[in-house]
Parts: C-alpha cells; sequence; structure tokens
C-alpha cells in the first residue's frame, strides 16, 4: 500500500498569496494513499528539506510530492534530500502550484482548486514512480577543438594544462584565425600577433596537444564522454616530417599572383605558401586550384628546388579516427564583404574596403608594411570615412543584431590612421556608440578628444565616385539631419560579423542547435552560455555570436572549464530517465517487432539495432535499443511506436495514464 | 492460369520454394488463399478477376514463416507490400519468390530490385472513381464528416478483422491489447469504436499501400479505405512521400527534412 508524503510550500508569499495553502494540504490528505500532508512557508529551507526527511523516516514514506515551484528550480534540492532520508530520489516528485497555478492566477477558489488538481495528478503518478538507478556511462579524457583561431587556441591551452589530451583542428594551413590578421588591438592599442604567436608556438610545443591543420572535421558519432570522430586532413602535397620550412619553395614558385587570403585580398601570394611568416605550424601547402602543375600538367618547379624532398604531388586527403570525449566549437566568424551594399557600389570601388583590409593595411606585416597607402592607387588617403554599422542592426538587410566589436574597432581603425596620416582627416558615421567594458568608452574618447577623429552620429546612404574622389552622401543627425558630403580618399565598411561560411553544415554533422543566422546556439541564453543542447559540446568564440578577443578567450576557458570538470570523473553519471525497449520472456523476447521507424524519428539517433540470440548463435529477433549515453529522454519514439513497446523511465505509459485519469476523475475529489 | 500452376509445379518440384501461396476457387464462386505445399496441389491455383485479395499478409503470420520459402501470387499491391515491409525490416531480400501475373503470363521477381522495377513500371494513381469517392469526402464539412464517421463507426464490432486482413497489422502485441494502461477502451462502444478506428488510421498514415483488404474484411462494411485513401493522399502531397515504392525508404511520418512544410503551426 503506498505511503505517499504531501508537502505544500508557501514559497513565502508567492504561493500563499493565491493559494489557499492549507486547504490544499486538507484535500491532499484525503487523497487514498497519502500518510502525510502539511504546509510550510519555506520547504526548500534547511528546516523544511528536514521535515520532509523526517516524514520519510518516521511515516515510512514510500513516495514523496512536493508541491512547490517548477522542477527545473528545486526538484534535484528535493530529491537530494529524499535520497539522505534513504528514500530513492527518484520516488520524489515536484507538483508544480507556483509557475503553473499560483504565478498564473488571481486568489479564489478556482485557484486552490486548480492547485488540488495538480497535487492529486502527481500523487496519482508517485504512487506508480518505481526506484531507478542512475546510469554510468565512461568517459574518453581527450578533448577535440575545432577551430585553431584565439577561443579555439585558449580552449585548448587550457584543458591540455589542467593535464588532459587535445586534438585542435583546424581548417586552414596555419591556426592563428582573425586574430593574426589584426594590427593593433583595442582598447590598449597593442600588437595583435606580438600577443598572439606566442600562445600558437605554445600549442604546437604542448605535449598534449596533437595539431590537425589544412584538415577538417567529416563526421561525429556517438555521445558525451565517447565521441568517435573522422577528420579528413587534406592533402598538404608535403611530407611534413621531410619539410624543414625554409621558404625556398615558396619563393621559386613561378605563380605568384593569387589573391592573398591572409591579407584579405589585398597582397599577394605564390600557389605554394604559408599564409604568414609566423604561420603554425611552418609548412607551406599547394593550392592546387592555382598551382601550374595541376592544373596543366608541368612545371614541379617546388619540387626541384626543396632541399629535402618533401614535396608529394601524388598526396591524398587523409581520414584520421579518432575516439574524444568532448568537443570545443570555436570555429569562429566571417564578416560581410564590401560587395554586399549595392548603395556603396558593390565592392567595385577598389578604395571601399572591409575592415579586415584595412587591418591589413595598418599591420606592419601587411602588404604595404604598415603605410597608409590605399589599394586603388598606392597614394596615402587625405581623408577616411569610416562607417559603423555597415549591414548591421538593419533589419532591410536581414542582419537584425549588432555586431558588437565594430564600435570599438572603427575608434581603432581611425586612432590607427591618425596616428600614421598626422593631417588626415578621419570621419566616421555612426548610429550609436557601444563601448560597454573596461577601458572601452575611455578608448572611444581619445579617438575623439586626444586624435580628432570626426564623429558625424547618421548613415550613409550612398557613395560613388566623382573626380577620382569617393563621394559619401550621409546627414548628420545631430545638426538637424543636416544632409552631408565628404569627398574622401578611402572608406572603410565596419561590415556585419556573420557565420562562417558552412557553419549550418558544421552544426548538423555535430547535431548542435543554431539560430537564424547560423550563430551556433548556446543551452540557455543567460545561465549555460559555453554548452550547446547536445551534451558533451561546448562553444567558445564567436561561432556563437560576434565577440571580441577578450570575451573569446573568456567563453573559451569557461568551456575548457567544463571540459575539465566532464574529464574529472573516470564515469559520468546521467539521470535515468530515458527511453527503454522492452524486453519479455521467449517466445516474443520483446514486443517491438523490429520496424525501426522510431530510429528515423529519434533526433539524437540513439536507437540501435539489438540481435538477439539463441545459444547457438542463431539469429532469434532483431529489435530496438535506445542507447543510454545518447538518450535525452524526449519521448519521441514513445509517441511513435506502435506496439507501445518503449517507455520513458520516470514519465512511463502507466504514470502518465495515472495522472490523466486523476484529473479526468474530480468528481471523486470530496468522496 | 497454366503459366501459373506450371510455374508452380516447377517451384515445388525443384524444391525452390517450400510453399506457393495463390488463390484457389473457394465458396459461391470467389476466391481464397491457398497454400501449395506438393507439385501436385499446384492445379487449383487459379487466377482471375475474383482474386483480389492480398497475399502478402500471410508473410507476416508466423504459421506461414514456419512453411519455408515462399513463392507468393502477388497483385500490384501485394507487390507494394513486400517492399513496404522491406522498408520496415519485416522481410529479407532473396528470401522470397513475387509470382507477378502479366496478362497470361507469369513475372517471377525474385529481388527487391525486380520488384522495385516492376512496381515502378505501373501506375498506381487512386483510380477515377476512388478519386471522385475521396473528393466527395473530402468535401464534407468538418460537422458532416464527424456525424458520418459517428454513424460508419456506430456498426463498428471491434472485431478486428481490418487488423488481420491488414499486411502492415503485422505487430506482435497491438496497441489496443496494451493494458497496462489501457490507452484505448475495449468495449465497442462510440468512444471505444472511435478511438480504435482513429488510432489504426494514423497507424498506417505514410505505411498503408491501399490494397482495400480491410474494408473488403469488414462484415459491417465500413470505407475503412476512405481514411486510408484520404491520408495516403495527404502524405503524398505533404512529404512528397508514397509507401510500398522502394524497399529502403524514410517514413514519411517519423523523418525530420529541413524543408518539410510547417504550415499546420499556427
Amino acid at each position: 500500500m503506498a505511503r505517499i508524503g504531501v508537502f505544500i510550500c508557501h514559497c513565502g508569499e508567492n504561493i500563499s498569496a493565491t493559494v489557499d495553502v492549507g486547504k490544499v494540504a486538507e484535500a491532499a490528505a484525503r487523497i487514498p494513499g497519502v500518510a502525510h500532508s502539511v504546509d510550510y512557508k519555506y520547504m526548500c529551507s534547511d528546516p523544511g528539506q528536514q521535515m520532509v526527511q523526517n516524514a520519510i523516516r518516521e511515516k515510512n514514506l514510500t513516495g514523496v510530492v512536493v508541491a512547490a515551484c517548477s522542477p527545473r528550480m528545486h526538484e534535484p534540492t528535493f530529491r537530494r534530500a529524499c535520497a539522505a532520508a534513504g528514500l530513492n530520489p527518484f520516488l520524489c516528485e515536484m507538483a508544480n502550484i507556483r509557475e503553473h497555478c499560483s504565478w498564473v492566477h488571481e486568489k479564489g477558489d478556482a485557484t486552490t482548486e486548480k492547485a488540488i488538481d495538480i497535487v492529486r495528478t502527481l500523487v496519482a503518478k508517485v504512487k506508480k514512480n518505481k526506484a531507478l538507478q542512475p546510469i554510468k556511462v565512461p568517459v574518453t579524457k581527450v578533448a577535440m577543438v575545432i577551430g585553431g583561431g584565439i577561443a579555439g587556441i585558449q580552449a585548448s591551452l587550457d584543458i591540455a594544462n589542467a593535464g588532459h589530451r587535445v586534438i585542435l583542428v583546424e581548417r586552414e594551413p596555419s591556426i592563428g584565425g582573425h586574430m593574426s590578421q589584426l594590427s593593433e588591438t583595442f582598447p590598449t592599442l597593442d600588437c595583435s600577433q606580438c600577443i598572439l604567436t606566442p600562445r600558437m608556438v605554445e600549442v604546437a610545443q604542448h605535449a598534449n596537444i596533437t595539431l590537425h591543420t589544412y584538415s577538417e572535421l567529416e563526421s561525429l558519432e556517438g555521445f558525451i564522454g565517447n565521441f568517435k570522430a573522422r577528420i579528413r586532413k587534406k592533402a598538404r602535397s608535403l611530407d611534413e616530417k621531410l619539410c624543414t620550412g625554409c621558404g625556398l619553395c615558396a619563393q621559386k614558385c613561378p605563380t605568384r599572383r593569387i589573391a592573398s587570403e591572409f591579407d584579405a585580398g589585398l597582397g599577394l601570394r605564390p600557389a605554394i605558401y604559408v599564409p604568414f611568416p609566423q604561420a603554425v605550424p611552418n609548412k607551406p601547402v599547394i593550392d592546387r586550384e592555382h598551382c601550374t602543375y595541376y592544373l596543366k600538367g608541368k612545371c614541379r618547379l617546388c619540387e626541384k628546388v626543396c632541399p629535402t624532398q618533401a614535396i608529394r604531388f601524388d598526396q591524398e586527403d587523409e581520414i584520421v579516427e579518432v575516439d574524444v570525449g568532448a568537443v570545443v566549437l570555436a570555429t569562429g566568424f566571417d564578416i560581410k564583404h564590401s560587395d554586399f551594399f549595392p548603395e556603396y557600389g558593390y565592392g567595385k570601388h577598389k578604395d571601399v574596403i572591409d575592415g579586415l583590409q584595412f587591418e591589413r593595411l595598418a599591420s606592419a606585416s601587411g602588404p604595404t608594411l604598415g603605410e597608409m597607402r590605399r589599394p586603388s592607387d598606392g597614394k596615402v588617403p587625405e581623408t577616411v570615412v569610416f562607417v559603423a554599422c555597415a549591414g548591421s542592426r538593419d533589419p532591410a538587410k536581414g542582419i537584425e543584431y549588432c555586431s558588437k566589436i565594430c564600435c570599438m574597432y572603427t575608434a581603432k581603425h581611425a586612432m590607427l590612421y591618425k596616428h600614421k596620416v598626422h593631417h588626415g582627416k578621419p570621419y566616421v558615421f555612426y548610429m550609436d556608440i557601444r563601448a560597454g567594458g573596461k577601458m572601452y568608452e575611455e578608448f572611444v574618447r581619445r579617438a575623439m578628444e586626444e586624435d580628432g577623429v570626426q564623429y558625424v552620429r547618421g548613415r550613409v546612404s550612398r557613395i560613388f565616385e566623382r573626380n577620382g574622389k569617393l563621394v559619401v552622401k550621409g546627414a548628420d543627425t545631430l545638426l538637424g539631419a543636416r544632409p552631408m558630403e565628404i569627398e574622401a580618399d578611402m572608406v572603410v565598411l565596419a561590415t556585419a560579423g556573420v557565420a562562417q561560411a558552412g557553419a549550418e553544415e558544421l552544426a548538423q554533422k555535430l547535431h548542435v542547435s543554431y539560430d537564424a543566422h547560423k550563430f551556433y546556439a548556446e543551452a540557455h541564453p543567460k545561465l549555460r552560455p559555453v554548452e550547446t543542447n547536445t551534451a558533451g559540446i561546448f562553444l567558445a568564440g564567436a561561432c556563437q555570436a560576434p565577440k571580441d578577443i577578450p570575451e573569446s578567450v573568456a567563453q573559451a576557458s569557461g568551456a575548457a572549464a567544463k571540459v575539465a570538470a566532464l574529464f574529472s570523473q573516470a564515469e559520468l553519471v546521467r539521470e535515468p530517465l530515458i527511453a527503454v525497449v522492452d524486453r519479455q520472456a521467449p517466445p516474443l523476447y520483446s514486443s517491438c517487432v523490429g520496424c525501426f521507424l522510431c530510429q528515423s524519428a529519434c533526433p539524437y539517433q540513439a536507437i540501435e539495432k539489438e540481435e538477439i540470440r539463441g545459444r547457438d548463435g542463431q539469429l532469434l529477433k532483431t529489435v530496438a535499443k535506445v542507447n543510454p549515453g545518447l538518450c535525452q529522454g524526449c519521448g519521441t519514439c514513445v509517441a511513435f511506436c506502435r506496439t507501445k513497446s518503449i517507455d520513458i523511465q520516470g514519465f512511463s505509459h502507466e504514470q502518465v495514464h495515472a495522472e490523466v485519469l486523476a484529473l479526468l476523475n474530480r468528481g471523486d475529489r470530496d468522496a | 492460369m497454366n503459366a501459373l500452376r506450371e510455374k508452380a509445379r516447377e517451384l515445388l518440384a525443384a524444391k525452390t520454394v517450400q510453399v506457393v501461396i495463390g488463390y484457389g476457387r473457394g465458396s459461391g464462386g470467389s476466391a481464397r488463399a491457398v497454400f501449395m505445399r506438393a507439385p501436385a496441389q499446384a492445379a487449383e491455383l487459379i487466377f482471375d478477376a475474383t482474386c483480389l485479395q492480398n497475399l502478402a499478409v500471410y508473410l507476416m503470420k508466423p504459421e506461414v514463416r514456419k512453411l519455408g520459402k515462399a513463392a507468393l501470387v502477388a497483385t500490384p499491391a501485394a507487390l507494394r507490400t513486400i517492399l513496404q515491409l522491406a522498408a520496415e525490416n519485416q522481410v529479407a531480400d532473396n528470401s522470397l519468390l513475387a509470382l507477378a501475373p502479366v496478362g497470361e503470363d507469369i513475372m517471377p521477381l525474385a529481388t527487391f530490385a525486380a520488384i522495385e522495377a516492376h512496381v515502378a513500371a505501373a501506375d498506381h494513381d487512386l483510380s477515377a472513381a476512388e478519386g471522385a469517392e475521396l473528393g466527395k469526402f473530402a468535401a464534407m464539412g468538418l460537422e458532416e464528416r464527424r456525424r458520418f464517421w459517428e454513424e460508419q463507426f456506430s456498426r463498428c464490432l471491434k472485431c478486428y478483422a481490418c487488423r488481420a486482413a491488414c499486411p502492415l497489422c503485422y505487430c506482435t502485441r497491438c496497441t489496443v491489447e496494451c493494458n497496462q494502461p489501457q490507452w484505448i477502451p475495449v468495449p465497442a462502444h462510440d468512444l471505444g469504436n472511435l478511438e480504435w478506428n482513429v488510432m489504426r488510421a494514423m497507424h498506417l498514415a505514410g505505411r498503408c499501400v491501399n490494397c482495400g483488404d480491410c474494408s473488403r474484411a469488414c462484415p459491417v462494411g465500413i470505407p475503412l479505405y476512405l481514411l486510408n485513401q484520404k491520408l495516403i493522399s495527404d502524405v503524398s502531397s505533404v512529404f512528397q512521400a508514397r509507401s510500398g515504392m522502394a524497399a529502403r525508404s524514410d517514413n514519411a511520418m517519423s523523418t525530420f527534412k529541413p524543408n518539410d512544410p510547417e504550415d499546420f503551426i499556427r
């Protein structure tokens, strides 16, 4: 016979202000099977939990219903309390009479009646609850970090320094990401490469880090603690072990007029190249789309000059398979380019450039060696217009969000320009200045006040060429929307930050959710910002949303801490609220008929085939089996199974049916 | 007919198959299923306009499975059934032989690929008469439709003949037999009848191959085919999917595709 304890919480006045809690306790006491029913001001407080534990011991309770807040709030609290008193934690249920009742209704009898109904429902359920044991899953203590920008580098180093092995996968020939392209960084104006390259070298030299550059994730299978990743190492056309990185091949390569990705298209590179001198690893790749040998079948000059005979024209992509326990996604972002803007000439004016191109112009390692010369004719621009919010915060362009980093880097750009061209005139067109952050506002003020950057609050409507000048038409909204026309020598668009090309495809490979802009979605916007909805896959950096360097680094360390916490135990303990396929005595073995329609319905790839075999090894039946590591307990398979052969532990057919009946049979209430 | 009998005799004599499932003459001029296990029995086989039953239903019966490898006289609906059963992992390739009558001749189809090719060549759209009847049903208002089915289901005896005749109702334990808890009420009252028939129609959505045996089996003449045909036409127009056309296919109702229309969410 069930002996259920019901504990009604006032939640201060959150519940008791609209629900007559005394009456709920009285009504609960009359429900058949309820052995104990009390109300208390704060059930989650220490004395409240003590009440629950004492009642379990004294009244020998077989189940507990705590009528209080949402189970998301305090279910773990009360389940722990029950466990401490010797009751299996899964025999404790929450009746949510706060979010589902007191908060959403006026004070009155009907509200109290509803609270009683909710309690009655959960009492009916808990009578059918079964004691469950947590699921233990082994953990492979190796992390895979996808993306070798500053976020991926930081996450890799932090995880590696915690003593765990890391596999870092980078799509480009070198790690470093966008940060390696930057000239100076706000708000301190320290050189980007000077602070980044030591970290890059540390990654390469770290005993715990295996680096796969020029590589992409092919597939990921498995579940938290137990992923199997296949990594495609694209052919560098080079024996990396033999190559010393002397650079002779790149010097001699006759195909030299290829737009350099590293210089954002402003510089040129040969067909065999390292992206930049500080690249890690400092080993070239052959760009097969442009190399004369791959196009025309002759040349092989690099092969001839290579002192170690490291060139391998016939090298093929290699697939590396690794077991990993956690994945950190740090694939970064991209920016819209000037061809996204018809009003600014669709990118046809050479001197209308984007922010990354300006970084390269300002960088000592850039195509102009840091001299401020415009792309079209190499002249020093006397007047430069910086356009903030180019694309961002513009629903008409489909980008409603703020790209966050542009206010700061535009101030930095204008400042750098002024530092290099003292007599130059920088203008900034802006909508609002968003300079929240340590020393950020001060930095922008410095641009305005010390470096004499002209800030114009207004948007640029058009840019066109006239007499060799770029005419920037806009308005100054602080001066009564006075139309403005500036004849500029160069225009820098702070274009919107967007998701990487291929972000969606990768998300689908990993079964990670993403938003309308293809930025990866965090599990909770406030409380779980570095986790995805897929257990064991974490986020770092601008693949989640546009972010600056300090924020990316902080999030990367956060993700690394999550990985380290996951790896701190030999086994992963999970709640057993998962689907199970029924098993029965022979000759049925299971009521599952093996149609496997549940397999396609499962959003987590948790359903496997299990072959039931006799002692002689003969196949008796093939039935579905739920992988307890992968199942998230969503119940889609349960709804889909025609034979009702699948049940969710903790939310079984019997439990849900009992709840429904308890609601339908309201007539018995006063009996 | 002679070609069929000859083929059956040959298959049984050579022991290529252990049983030939075909049609024989039943009472009152009707056709009934026969199970030939010796070459001499082959003379009983017939194939004419009375041979309507979908014999693929027997492929899933344990008593028939026990007999060994089967050859099956297969109408187009039976061929679609075999492919749908294959898609649901119920029959293995090369495990049976379909004998498809083509005019006076017989075409043996040993593999799913052969069956797929044969099925693809034929037209499986609803006939003009079927289409017109479905149109009439679809044109009813919601209230009228509800009254129509209430009247139809009021005659249901819960004899489960529809289930026994359906080749895709092969579950060893039907939902209606789950009594812990009993979601679908067993008695043949209005609610129980409605729940049973609606549940069965939904379980066949995206799976039914429109053989029509449920309606033929119904002793009180409930036009169950209307429910199935409506679901077939909806699944086809919404998901561009058709059951029984391929041995490996994703079930429309359990498969999510990013381009699935979501206009039902309002």
